[in-house]
């Protein structure tokens, strides 16, 4: 009961709109020793549903914990050489996925064994990774930084190397109430910081919003998008957060059975993530290996490339899909007005100086 | 959760609680485990050795006829080599208890609710970073019978969801006449014993030869918690 007063005290003086039913311990525990976070409110656009879970619940999103979050993902000391922080692999100017790379560079010259997925709008996520082994925005984390092929470091001593460093010291502070660094602490800045990251103003949410009209060929387009697309790659996120086998025949090299991975059933086999087609136009090559290096030769794909002899094949895709070469072509232009300026170059997700 | 009060507890009050110590004391047979140096046989024989074992213990509850108490924020990482982690108290209001029982594991929620801490903190190395959930329990060891690298033994059980679960609820009642008399200022003891010889054989026959590893969750994770989840008894109940 105790608790719930001094809550809602930091409501009502806060002057704070939204109460996230969260973390009542540690601000318990911080308002006696002076801790006055600044909250922040996530913004849900407006006619975007609702998200799956709220990320934030119990995990309050504060100014502080965002910046704590931002410096750790640009910290090289969470992998374990130094050279491979997160955004080595997820850079805002390609909409936090690797540019222009089917495979990333991890750890003592390794490649990653899956295309770099860009990361925004993930507090409509409700599982991680290509295969969706990850339940929990918090947890993702410890894949890339475990992960001998990408960050290589374990927590322990990342640990350390953030407790000596005096930065993180006043961070912590700020965004949990004390200075303590925990892996828990860590991880819940990680992902203020990266459920933060949000697109919803390209050319085609100025469009929705009445602020800019498409021209006749992405109008076109559109229409194809609507028509052939848009079941998988659902409005407004341009995903439906689902798993489906797209026909890909399987790489004999890297022999990746894509979901069964994570749930053993043979029915998820060749069974991946469906991605987001916003700012496609920088998240290339394509494909959960990068295999497909065109946006052309991807449309191209869904209309010849498809492997349709294979069992878990998504129902939708059993006829393959067909293009005039007009459709093509109106498609793509489509598919540029989701690239979103405002995300690539908001100073706010970049690297404080 | 629900709380350390019985429905019947009287709130304007505050009520008289004692402590409980549960202790658990890992051997295999009556043989106490040196890790790394004690050479055990299983049922079929098959030798090994133990360098690695963790489990986890969680939501334990006291029972006797009128209901149960549970502990809050019940999660406890059972680890060999850490000496302090193999007993733990906490407060329950008086009352008599003729049962306790736990789940082996972590419970589904805390599998799927994000970052945790203390013993559920992934820096215990007993959470999959690349399919989220945890490891339940845990032996690593060495056995001639292996053939891995290094002969070695690996059991990683876990799996939290459907078909795939391990999660086994545990309920061990005291000796007859024996009861768990809380009071307060005292201590009482729950002195608990786990045979790691279940673990190869009770409904289920694990050889060594046969399976030496076994670190995704299905059906020979399943196979081996079924085991386990046998291995508990009670000791000795100490009311001081």
């Amino acid at each position: 009961m105790k608790t719930k007063i001094l809550i809602l005290t930091i409501v009502i003086f806060g002057g704070i709109t939204i109460l996230f039913d969260a973390c009542k311990k540690s601000d318990e525990h911080a308002i006696s020793s002076g801790y006055h976070p600044t909250y922040l409110t996530f913004k849900i656009p407006a006619g975007w549903p609702t998200p799956p879970i709220d990320i934030f619940k119990n995990n309050p999103l504060t100014e502080e914990g965002f910046q704590l979050g931002k410096k750790l993902f640009y910290d090289g000391r969470l992998s374990k050489d130094g050279n491979f922080p997160c955004a080595s692999c997820h850079q805002q100017f390609a909409a936090f996925s690797t540019y222009d790379h089917q495979f990333s560079h991890g750890f003592n010259n390794s490649f990653t064994f899956r295309n770099a997925p860009p990361l925004f709008n993930l507090a409509w996520m409700k599982e991680m990774h290509w295969d969706g082994g990850i339940n929990h925005i918090e947890v993702q984390p410890l894949a890339p930084i475990t992960d001998i092929t990408e960050m290589a470091e374990n927590i322990e001593n990342l640990l350390k190397k953030l407790s000596i460093d005096t930065a993180y010291h006043r961070m912590f502070a700020a965004a949990f109430g004390d200075t303590t660094i925990n892996s828990q602490r860590m991880l819940k800045a990680l992902s203020q910081f990266m459920g933060s990251i949000q697109s919803f103003n390209s050319k085609y949410d100025q469009v929705k919003r009445g602020e800019a009209s498409f021209t006749v060929a992405e109008q076109n387009g559109y229409t194809t998008f609507k028509a052939k697309c848009n079941s998988c790659h659902t409005e407004p996120l341009f995903t439906d957060n689902s798993f489906r086998n797209n026909g890909l025949s399987i790489d004999p090299f890297l022999k990746d059975i894509g979901r069964m991975r994570i749930t053993g059933k043979s029915s998820d086999s060749l069974v991946f993530k469906v991605p987001s087609l916003r700012n496609i136009q920088y998240t290339g090559p394509y494909m959960h290996d990068g295999r497909i290096f065109s946006l052309l030769q991807v449309v191209s794909y869904y209309q010849t490339g498809i492997d349709i002899t294979q069992t878990t094949l998504d129902p939708l895709l059993k006829n393959r899909l067909s293009f005039t070469n007009q459709e093509k072509v109106d498609l793509i232009e489509f598919l540029l007005t989701l690239t979103d300026d405002v995300l690539l170059h908001d100073n706010r997700l970049s690297q404080s100086k | 959760m629900s709380g350390l009060f019985l429905s019947n507890c009287n709130k304007t009050t505050t009520p008289k609680t004692g402590t409980i110590k549960i202790s658990f004391r890992n051997l295999v047979g009556t043989q106490p485990i040196l890790l790394d140096s004690s050479i055990f046989s299983n049922k079929f024989g098959e030798k090994y050795s133990i360098t690695q074992l963790k489990y986890y213990i969680s939501n334990i509850c006291l029972i006797n006829d009128k209901g149960k108490v549970t502990e809050k924020e019940s999660y406890h990482l059972i680890n060999q080599s850490l000496p302090a982690s193999l007993s733990f108290t906490f407060t329950v209001e008086e009352n008599s208890f003729s049962s306790i029982q736990f789940l082996i594991g972590v419970d589904s929620l805390r599998n799927v609710s994000g970052a945790q801490s203390g013993a559920l903190d992934p820096l215990n190395d007993m959470f999959w970073t690349w399919n989220s959930g945890y490891v339940m329990a845990k032996m690593e060891g060495v056995s001639p019978q292996s053939n891995q690298v290094g002969r070695k033994i690996a059991y990683h059980i876990g799996g939290f969801t459907g078909v795939n679960s391990v999660l086994k609820t545990v309920q061990l009642d005291f000796p007859i006449g024996k009861k768990l008399l809380v009071e307060q200022g005292k201590i009482n003891e729950i002195n608990l014993e786990a045979d790691l010889n279940l673990w190869w054989q009770h409904t289920n026959n694990i050889k060594i030869t046969e399976l030496p590893v076994c670190t995704t969750p299905g059906e020979m994770a399943k196979k081996i918690a079924e085991n386990y989840s046998a291995m508990f008894s009670i000791k000795e109940i100490v009311n001081n």
